[in-house]
Formats: structure tokens, sequence, C-alpha cells
């Protein structure tokens, strides 16, 4: 059996399960001293100064850092696909006059000893604040006499998206509905935390950086512009990672501060972010709200739509703070045929932690507007949601499809493959839907309310600019690969082998796979938007490719053939249509071992090649999920009974593991559909920050899970290969509050929020009736 | 404040130490004797990542003081390995892909072994209680559950 | 998140901890720490010593007195969940004990620490106060009871005096014919309850409610008991119309998880369920 598409067990796994994993944490080197942040209590205030002397004088303080110890006039962070109408609302590396949101760093305290003794010191910084109003709401930001985040407005940007006339269209529709659509602010919350270890490298007179990070390569470059040091100056590592969601995609202000620190301090520094800090200050996302208006016929066919969504990105724009308000509305119609859309997305800052992506971006927001909008027309022309669906479903022969939108970082929308129909059919006969109607009917004879509900997203993956790949066989036939992709839990190690393996015919165990180290891996973008495996992927295939050409270079002098008679299969070369003429990959990774003559027409003693992929364009996988509940009407209480996913990210290269990928991108799913939500008072003080409060689904919240998979592979990549670590995420709060609206619609009560707590559930039945 | 001494038998091995009264275990299973695998996710009691053995039964070992677990027993997860021959819950985990970025595993692997040594052959209502105290952000928790069955088989205990 | 510093001691008898306690007017108390360690992680305390009872002589035990149970105050709550006298004569309170956190948490957590923090949503200081049980303290002054009625009196806050300390938890034994119920709204299971009902009630040779009692968590700044409603079930009312009276008392706040609103609202629909599975148990 081929390597490539075969569930076998990680490679990563039997280290772990011994202990020996290596998270930052983990991580000490002689002499080390510990950093903490002291960050501001206040949502929004004036700094009028900073007293650190009685902290300075403990005899334990290495040091006590404030923006006055930095060079001025260094950048803030930069928002990377900032369009030219975007607003500067940028963050400064560390606040001096003014802070704008809980736990925005304000000061570095470093100590001898530990993280204790370092919290102790922190505490006696005595920072001299002068509130100032805040906001915490979008609303509250966009009302007249709002207090203003940065200057002018707290309108960062509006971006504006058009397709065909649908004003026009609006006023000539039969039906139209207006509704407004919410999804509320919630995050990763990966189980590892941020973290940080830099050393002053006096060798290189640069530093090396431990992060906790998705991208290492990305940081580096970052930390070369601040420091000012030339490139071989500064290497990033990312240790093993414990989760991450794209809540570690971007350099943040610690990672800046605690590389400007390094050379000062001149020891090991380390920094490991605490749960109440990472609710403060790592990225959240979502926190968006869509007005709509549809227009749709007798049908149930949908003839324009009018979205106004409005997104809450907190105080500062982040690196790719844009890509939830532009796939919130670019991606709204999904699957869907609707010929005219004008689509408004305004960009709003308020007083509360900054919005970057995460696990699904916009996605989330569009999938579940779009499809409660479904479900309603359904129910008003009375046709079955499935059939709805279909009737404004794209059919399989339109790919490529242009759909006309596009921006600075994701390039123009262009689906690519797929075959939505039947995904959508095969989900319905999975979960049963017309047994479930019956099971329904029967239930709310007897006062039970079962409800069930469809969940259908296209999700933008693979994204670009490039990703690296490198394979390097060692004489005696092993297998390095390095990539510049760098995992946070997905199993690149066993991925990128199975590739190897496959293109190579080496053994699996033949292979080891490099990630996360800017000195040994030259160039790489890092892991987010479901791109590891068709970008990553690819360009491993691509140097391995290119490995099997140089072999054949290399054999043809060895088995005195000329190379276009030879192939390598099962780990040899050998001659074409005799395959007792062969040579073994070691042999041929031997013959050009330095020390010797190289072969004839050779020019190289190694083996070892590179690619650095570039996607034409994006790639986009699609799911259906069918989600059914039971929902308490006493007390609003959903309980998810059964999730069923029939998913198409291509061709699988190990369908364990994107299992994996599709039930943990659920659970998050569920997290966002019923459980999760960063709660701030009006006043911008944080509510939850904790995971007593906060509510990451735990195993009794999860329904029994069924994952299909579909496999129409993508013209875009040699092994037809599209995202699949986010889709999971996407479809399912979606699927699960058009199940809940389907179990109470007999009440008349109407759905159009999450989280679903049962208070929100409750409430919805209580305005029913 | 001054330090305690303390007597902490370790995965075997009784370990004398000097420390802070506010000395978590967690921290002093990390940060003294370097055993990493127990992990901190949390630091309130809530996700389970930093679950060990306290006398046989689960405990995490963040909301504990080293000083109290004076004169007791504590396992981690680096204790159930002899070697590098894993146990078969660790083997069920890597066989059914229980795990992901693996940083909430150790707690499950501990929660789990006590979980079936109170009862070899749980229903899938037992796992699910039994497993309610620890969190994972990647799995969904569905290979969990398998893992806990192919578990349950590989230690004989399958009905 | 780590603990500010403080001292710590770990006396072997009452009397020392009584000492170690009076000797330091911020010392507080540690018997489990599974409520207070999360405390000292956000700095939410700062005790400057902490006055261990784990190595206390005498405080771990489960004693049958007949008509009462009587619980060392550093029993650990795992314990008394699986004992199987506590799941004979005290049902509520075994069946309590299977919402309180996790087994992590109850392996260390006892029920002296959980009654004496008084979290207003947690279990066992409900059941102590449903069950109109009472607590045993000893301080510089001696050894006292206090009825649960009186001990509970605001939020994390008892009337168990500084310098005193909480050596048993007594509850009534349960008769023939008892029912129990516990039924909570939680957004996980293992957390705390956005509102919970704890019923225990008994029946008399005819069928008719003879005894019941009531408590509700999560609906005030400390457990409640429902005295109407128990009045109305002991009159003859049936479940739905007694639980009606439920939310008489009550004023819970507004939080993060739910309105206050809601709460009196969840007191009804606990308060019904709960009573109407205990007399289904008890017939």
């Amino acid at each position: 059996m081929s390597l490539f598409g075969a569930s076998i067990r990680r490679k990563e796994d039997p280290r772990l399960l011994r202990g020996d994993g290596r998270y930052l944490s983990d991580i000490k080197l002689h002499g080390m001293v510990h950093a903490v942040f002291v960050r501001s209590p206040h949502a929004h205030a004036h700094v009028r100064g900073i007293d650190s002397s009685a902290a300075v004088a403990d005899p334990r303080v290495v040091c006590v850092l404030t923006a006055d110890d930095f060079p001025p006039g260094l950048p803030p962070l930069p928002c990377i696909d900032a369009e030219e109408t975007t607003k500067p609302f940028n963050q400064p590396i560390l606040a001096s006059d003014k802070v704008r949101f809980v736990g925005e760093p304000v000061a570095l305290v470093i100590v001898e000893g530990d993280r204790y003794i370092a919290e102790d010191i922190a505490g006696l910084v005595d920072v001299d604040y002068e509130p100032l109003p805040a906001v915490s709401t979008a609303e509250a930001a966009l009302a007249p006499d709002a207090p203003l985040v940065h200057f002018e407005s707290n309108v960062v940007d509006v971006l504006e998206y058009s397709v065909g006339d649908a004003s026009s269209a609006l006023a000539a529709a039969p039906h139209t509905l207006s509704e407004r659509f919410i999804t509320q602010r919630y995050a990763g919350t990966p189980l590892e935390t941020r973290g940080v270890i830099v050393e002053w490298d006096e060798a290189r007179h640069g530093i090396t950086m431990w992060s906790s990070t998705q991208v290492p390569h990305s940081l580096k470059a970052t930390l070369v512009g601040y420091l000012g040091l030339p490139e071989n100056a500064v290497r990033v590592i990312a240790p093993d990672v414990g989760g991450a969601f794209g809540v570690k995609l971007q350099p943040y202000p610690e990672e800046v501060i605690l590389g400007l620190a390094a050379e000062r301090v001149g020891r090991p520094i380390k920094w490991v972010e605490d749960r109440y800090e990472h609710f403060l200050a790592s990225t959240h996302g979502r926190e968006q709200y869509h007005d709509v208006e549809v227009g749709y016929d007798d049908d149930g066919r949908i003839l324009a739509i009018h979205d106004h969504a409005v997104t809450n990105t907190g105080a500062y724009l982040q690196r790719l703070t844009l890509v939830e308000p532009f796939i919130g509305v670019s991606m709204l119609s999904g699957p869907y045929v609707i010929e005219h859309q004008q689509l408004v997305s305004t960009v709003v800052m308020t007083n509360t932690t900054p919005l970057n992506p995460f696990r699904g971006v916009g996605h989330v927001q569009a999938a579940f507007t779009m499809e409660r909008i479904i479900d309603l027309i359904a129910a008003a022309v009375g046709i079955d949601p499935g059939e709805v669906r279909k009737r404004n479903m794209f059919s399989a022969d339109v790919f490529p499809l242009h759909r006309g939108i596009g921006n600075v970082l994701a390039g123009e929308i262009i689906y690519d493959s797929g075959d939505y129909q039947e995904c959508l059919s095969r989900a319905l006969a999975t979960a049963e839907w017309d047994e479930f109607r019956r099971e329904q009917e029967s239930a709310r004879a007897d006062g039970r309310y079962l409800g069930i509900g469809i969940g259908f997203f296209v999700e933008e993956t693979g994204l670009g600019p490039y990703e690296s790949g490198r394979v390097r066989v060692e004489p005696s036939g092993q297998v390095i690969v390095f990539t510049g992709a760098c995992s946070s839990g997905q199993g690149h190690d066993t991925v990128l082998a199975q590739i190897t393996a496959d293109e190579l015919g080496v053994g699996f165990d033949d292979v080891v796979v490099v990630h996360g180290d800017t000195d040994l891996v030259a160039s790489g973008v890092g892991t987010y938007a479901s791109r590891s495996a068709p970008i990553g992927g690819t360009a491993v295939r691509n140097a391995a490719g290119s490995i099997k050409e140089q072999a054949i270079q290399i054999a043809a002098e060895m088995l005195e053939a000329s190379p276009q008679d030879l192939e390598l299969a099962d780990g040899e070369v050998r001659v074409k249509g005799s395959p007792a003429s062969s040579v073994s990959l070691a042999q041929v990774a031997g013959r050009v071992a330095p020390g010797q003559p190289l072969p004839l027409g050779v020019d190289s003693y190694t083996l070892d090649a590179t690619d650095i992929y570039h996607p034409p364009t994006n790639t986009f996988s699609y799911g259906c999920h069918v989600a059914t509940v039971e929902v308490d009407i006493d007390t609003g209480v959903v309980t998810l009974l059964r999730h069923v996913v029939v998913n198409d990210s291509g061709t699988l290269i190990n369908p364990l593991l994107v299992d994996g990928q599709v039930q943990g991108g659920v659970a998050l799913g569920i997290g966002g559909a019923l459980l999760e939500e960063i709660a701030y008072g009006d006043d911008g003080q944080p509510l939850n920050a904790n995971f007593m409060d906060y509510l990451v689904p735990a195993i009794g919240n999860m329904p029994e899970m069924v994952v299909e998979h579909m496999t129409v592979p993508t013209p875009l990549n040699a092994d037809g290969m599209k995202g699949a670590g986010e889709g999971g995420a996407v479809g399912a709060p979606a699927a699960i509050a058009n199940a809940v609206a389907d179990a109470i619609l007999p009440l008349g009560a109407k759905i159009t929020e999450t989280p679903l707590g049962p208070e929100t559930v409750y409430r919805a039945l209580q305005d029913a009736s | 404040m001054s330090d305690h001494a303390v007597t902490i038998n370790v995965n075997g091995v009784e370990r004398s130490n000097l420390v802070p009264a506010r000395l978590t275990l967690a921290d002093f299973l990390r940060e003294r004797l370097d055993l990493t695998a127990t992990h901190l996710a949390c630091e309130h009691g809530v996700c389970g990542a930093c679950t060990v053995l306290i006398d046989g039964e689960t405990a995490r070992a963040c909301l504990l003081l080293t000083v109290q677990a004076d004169g007791r027993e504590v396992t981690t997860l680096e204790g159930l390995t002899e070697g590098d021959e894993l146990g078969p819950i660790e083997q069920a985990f890597w066989a059914k892909h229980g795990m992901q970025c693996g940083f909430c595993t150790p707690g499950f692997v501990l929660t789990i072994a006590e979980l079936l040594d109170d009862n070899p052959n749980p229903s899938r209502e037992e796992i699910i209680e039994g497993l309610g105290g620890n969190l994972c952000r990647c799995t969904g928790y569905v290979k969990i559950v398998e893992a806990v069955e192919e578990a349950v088989t590989l230690r004989g205990g399958g009905a | 998140m780590k603990p500010p510093d403080f001292d710590y001691v770990a006396p072997t008898s009452v009397d020392g901890a009584i000492k170690a306690l009076g000797s330091d007017s911020e010392a507080k108390v540690l018997a489990g720490g599974q409520s207070l360690i999360p405390l000292l992680a956000f700095r939410l305390a700062g005790p400057s010593l902490l006055v261990d009872l784990a190595r206390v002589d005498g405080l771990d035990h489960i004693t049958d007195q007949g008509d009462r149970l009587v619980i060392g105050a550093m029993t650990r709550q795992r314990r008394v969940e699986r004992d199987p006298l506590v799941a004979n004569r005290c049902p509520l309170l075994a069946e309590s004990l299977r919402h309180v956190g996790h087994p992590q948490i109850r392996s260390q957590g006892t029920i002296g620490g959980s009654v004496a923090h008084a979290d207003p949503a947690a279990e066992l200081p409900g059941v102590v106060l449903a069950l109109g049980g009472r607590v045993h303290v000893t301080g510089p002054a001696g050894d006292r009871t206090i009825e649960s009625e009186e001990l509970f009196q605001g939020f994390l806050s008892t009337s168990i005096a500084d310098g005193e300390i909480l050596t048993a938890v007594e509850v009534p034994a349960s008769g023939p014919r008892t029912g129990w119920s516990v039924v909570e709204v939680a957004r996980r299971p293992g957390d705390y309850a956005l509102c919970g009902a704890l019923c225990q009630l008994q029946l008399d040779d005819a069928g008719a409610v003879m005894g019941v009692h009531l408590g509700l968590i999560g609906v005030g700044d400390r457990p409640m008991r429902a005295h109407a409603v128990e009045a109305a079930v002991l009159a003859g009312a049936n479940p739905a119309d007694a639980a009606e009276l439920a939310p008489d008392g009550l004023s819970p706040s507004s939080d993060v998880h739910a309105s206050s609103d809601y709460r009196l609202h969840l007191a009804t629909v606990t308060s019904r369920r709960a009573l109407t599975q205990a007399l289904e148990r008890a017939a």
C-alpha cells in the first residue's frame, strides 16, 4: 500500500507520550532570568508616569524597562493586510503615553529567581494612570459622541465589494427579509499559552529566540527589522507548540520587547504567558454582526443580498486584522449562486483586546449568517431546507469560478473544484434526515423538542504566498526534510514524511522532518490558513521530485544506462523493464559523498533539493455539517445529539489525521455555537478572563460525531490537496444554530446569534410567547 | 519566608528538597525535578493538564502546594513509562490518534490510568464522566474516547 | 499566576492548629486548598500564614451516630462520595458530591473545606443547609456547634469566628421511604451550577410527605433554603405548584453566566424537577 493516503500512526507521538516533549516552558538555559510584563488594568487611560524605583531597589531585580528605555521612533507593529484606506491605528510595542485595552503592556520586569519573584516585583511598579472613557462594543464605538480609541473616528476602514446590482434586484424581488445576525467574540485559547526565551549570542552578535509561534520566519523578519541586526544574526526556534489555532500567527509586542532587551540583559530571559494574561494579551477573533437584506422568490431562490457587516476589531490593528471583516462578507454567499451582492464591511476600534484571525476566520460568521438566511427562507416559502439549498447551489461544472471579489492579501476569490450538491446529499443521507423528521414529530407529541440543522460552508484555504520544502538524502540513504511550515500539533512530521517516502520510495521511518528553526530552514511562511498540506506538502513533493531526477542522473553512470531509461521506485534506481539492474538510493547518495570524483554530468557533492512553491491561487475546501439537538424549553438548555460532517479537503495524505482535524474543528465550533464568549463590561473590563468562566468545551459537551470525506482533487497542485484544518470550526456553529432554531420553530422562536447558552435560548422562547 | 524541608516519593524515588511554602507541586516537579511532562495550562485547577497521581489518586498539581505533598507518593507521566516501552494507555493514544499538540495528553493519560484501575471495563458514559475534568483543545475528544476503549483491550480488560 | 509569599505550618492537633491560627492575624486555614489555591494564584488572597489541617489527628472520619452522620472536616470528598454508609444514610450528600468539580478535585478537596469556604453555588454548603445540618467548631474559647441556618452569612462568609476551626460537619441521617434529588443547570458537567436544587424528602406510611428539605444554590450570596416551597409541599401541594414559590425571598445577582431573572426562573424549574424526582425515589 502506498504511504500517501494511509492512516498511519504519527511520528511525533511516542516522544510526547513518554513525556519527552520540549515545549517552550520546558526549556531552561544556564543563567536564565525571568520576565513578567506590567499590564494596563485600564481599558483606556493616559499614562502620566511610571515609578519603578521600589522595584529597582530589590536586589533580585535585573532591570525594569519602559518605553523610555528603548530607542525613540520604533515603529508600531505592522498590519500587513492594510488597505490604502486603512487608518494607521497600529500598536506601539510598549505603551508610552496612552493605553487602549486592559492587558496592554507598559513595562517589562526582569528578575533573578523565578516567575514567583517576578510577579512580586511587578506589583511594586507604580504606574500613574489617568482613566479615560472607554468603549467596548462596536455599537457604542459607532455612536456619534463615542470616546475615540485613537483619533478622528473609531472606524478604521470600510471595505466595499459589489457584484451585479443588488439595489435594483432587491427592489424587484417578490419577497425580502431583513435581519441582524450576531457572532460573538471568542478565541483559540490553545492549552499552551504563548512564551518566549531569548538569548544574546555574542558569537554572532545577535539573538536566538525560542517562541511558541506558528510563524518563526515572520518573527525573525520582524526582529531583524526592530533590532537593526543583519539577517544572519537572528535565529528563531519554535519548539514543540502546544496548540495555536491562529492565536500564535503573528509577531507580538512581547517578542519584540524581549528581543530588544536581550543584549542589554546579556543573559537568557524567559517569559511564559499565564492564562489570565493570555485572555488579555493574545488575540481574539470573530466579533462581527451582519445586517442583511435578502430578496428571494416563491421557489426559495435567492435573488440578491445586501450585507453590512460590522467587526469589533479591538484596540489596535494586528498583522492580519482585515481578514476577519474581508472574509466575513466576501465568503458570505458560500456555495450559492447569488447574482447580485452588495457587501459592506465596517471595521471598528474599541478598548478591547485586538482581533486577529483564528481557526475559521470570517468564514464562521459568513456561514452562520448565510445558513440561517436559507433556513428562514425555507420556513417562509414552506420548502425543505435541504431543497432550498440545492436550488441555490452551484453545480459541479462551474469550476473554476470567478466570484468577482478579492482583497490585498487573499487575492481574487476563484473557486477551484468541488461538488456541493453531492456533498449536501451525502450529508443528509448520513444524518438520516427523513428518519429524524419522523422522530422529531413523535417527540413533539411527547413535549420534547428535537431539531436538525444544516451548516454548509466553502472555505478559502492554502493561502500563499509560498512555502519552502527541502529534501536531503544522507550518504547512508536516510532522508531529512526541511519545511517552512511549522507544526502546532497537526502532524507535519508524519504527513511530510509520507509525501517524501511516497515520492522517493523510501521507508517512512527513514525520513526525519525538521521545522521551526530559521537557521536550519532557510525560508518559510508558517502554518495558518489551512496551508501546510497543499502548499508546504507540494513544496516537499516537488523537492523530492528533484531528488529523483538528481538520483537518476547520478545512477546513470553507475548503471551504465541513459537517464531516460531509469526510474526510481521502492528506494532504488533501476532500469525500466529490467528491475534486476538497480542501485539503492543509499548507493546513489554514497556516490556523491565527498572524497571521490563526481560522476560525469553531476556537479554537486550532495543529493539535496529545495523547492519554493508559490500557489497560483488559493484552493477552496467545503463541507456540509448536519447537527441534531434537543432543546429543553423550560431551561433553554441545548443538548447535542449527533453531528455529521461530509468534508472535501481534496486528496488526503493521512485520513486518520484529517479526521482528527475535522473533529477538533467541530469541537471548537461547538464552543462557538454554545459556550464560548469573551465578555467585557461597558467599561472595557474583561469579565471572564479565566478557564473557570470562559467555557472551553469539555468531553461531556460533545455529541456523537460522524466524519466522512469526499475527495474532489484541486487542479492547483499535483496531489490535489486542499486545506483541512479549519472547516470543522466553520460549519458547526451554523449547523447547530439551525438545529436549535428548527427545534423551537413550532414555538415561533427566532435564533439570530451565538453562543446559544441556555439563557439566550430561553429568552428567544420568551420573546416568542 | 523560610523554606520547608519536604521528602516526596516521586515515581518511586524519594526526593528531599527545601521549598518555599508557596511553590506549587506542579512547579516543584517541573522546575526542581525537571519532570516537565506535568504541563501548566491554566494554573487555576480547571484544565487538568497538570494531573498527577498522589497516593494513587488523580489530583491537580497546580492546586497543591509542595509542602502538602510531603511524605506522599507522586506519579507523573514519566513514571508510567519504563525505558522506551510505552504503556497500554500511551500505545492506545498512539494507535488511535488520541492526541494532536500533546499538551493535554499527560493529564489525560494519568486520569485514564486511574479510571481503568478503578473500573477496567468502563462504559462510554463512564469514560465521559471520568474524563470530564480534562480539557483538550485539539481533538474534539472523539479519538481520546476511542483510545480509552483501545487501552481497555490492550490491558486485557475488554469483555 | 503564582501565589504570593506566605508561611506554612502543618500542626498535628486541633490545639496546635488553633494556636497557630491565633499567632497571626493574617493566617488562613488550608483544608485541601481546592478553592483557596486558585484565589492565591490570582493573588486575590494574601495570607501571611497557611495553617494546614491535613495532618491534624481526628479530623478524617465518617461516624454513624444513629440519627446523625458526623463527618470529620478533613475527610476528603472522594472518600465521602464512595462511602457506603453515606450512600445509605445520606443519599443526598452522596449524590451531590458527584457534582462537585471533577474526580481530581474531589480527591484533595475536603468536606469541611468546602463548607467553610461557603461558595453560594457549591453543593456541600447547600446540602448542609438543606438538611438542617450543623457544624462543629473549636476555637480559643472551646467547642461550639453552629446550626446551618446560622452558618452562612454572605458571599464566602460564615459565622465561624477568626481563630476558630471547623472540625466536623453533621447531617441528619435519612429514614425509611426517603427520596432525594440533585438537579442542576450548568454549562458544562462539573461547573458551578447557574442554579441547583438539592432535595430530600420522606414519606409516611400512607405515602404523604412527612418531611421535605429543599436547598437552592447559585441564587444568592449564600446557599438558600426554600422554606415556602417546603411548606407548600407539606401542605399537600404538587411539585409544580409548590415550585412556583421557589423564587420567594431570593435576589440573585446577574453575572457573566446568567441574569438574576433567569436564575429565578431556574429556581422554579430545578425545584420542580428535584421534588418530582425525589418523590419518585421515595415512593
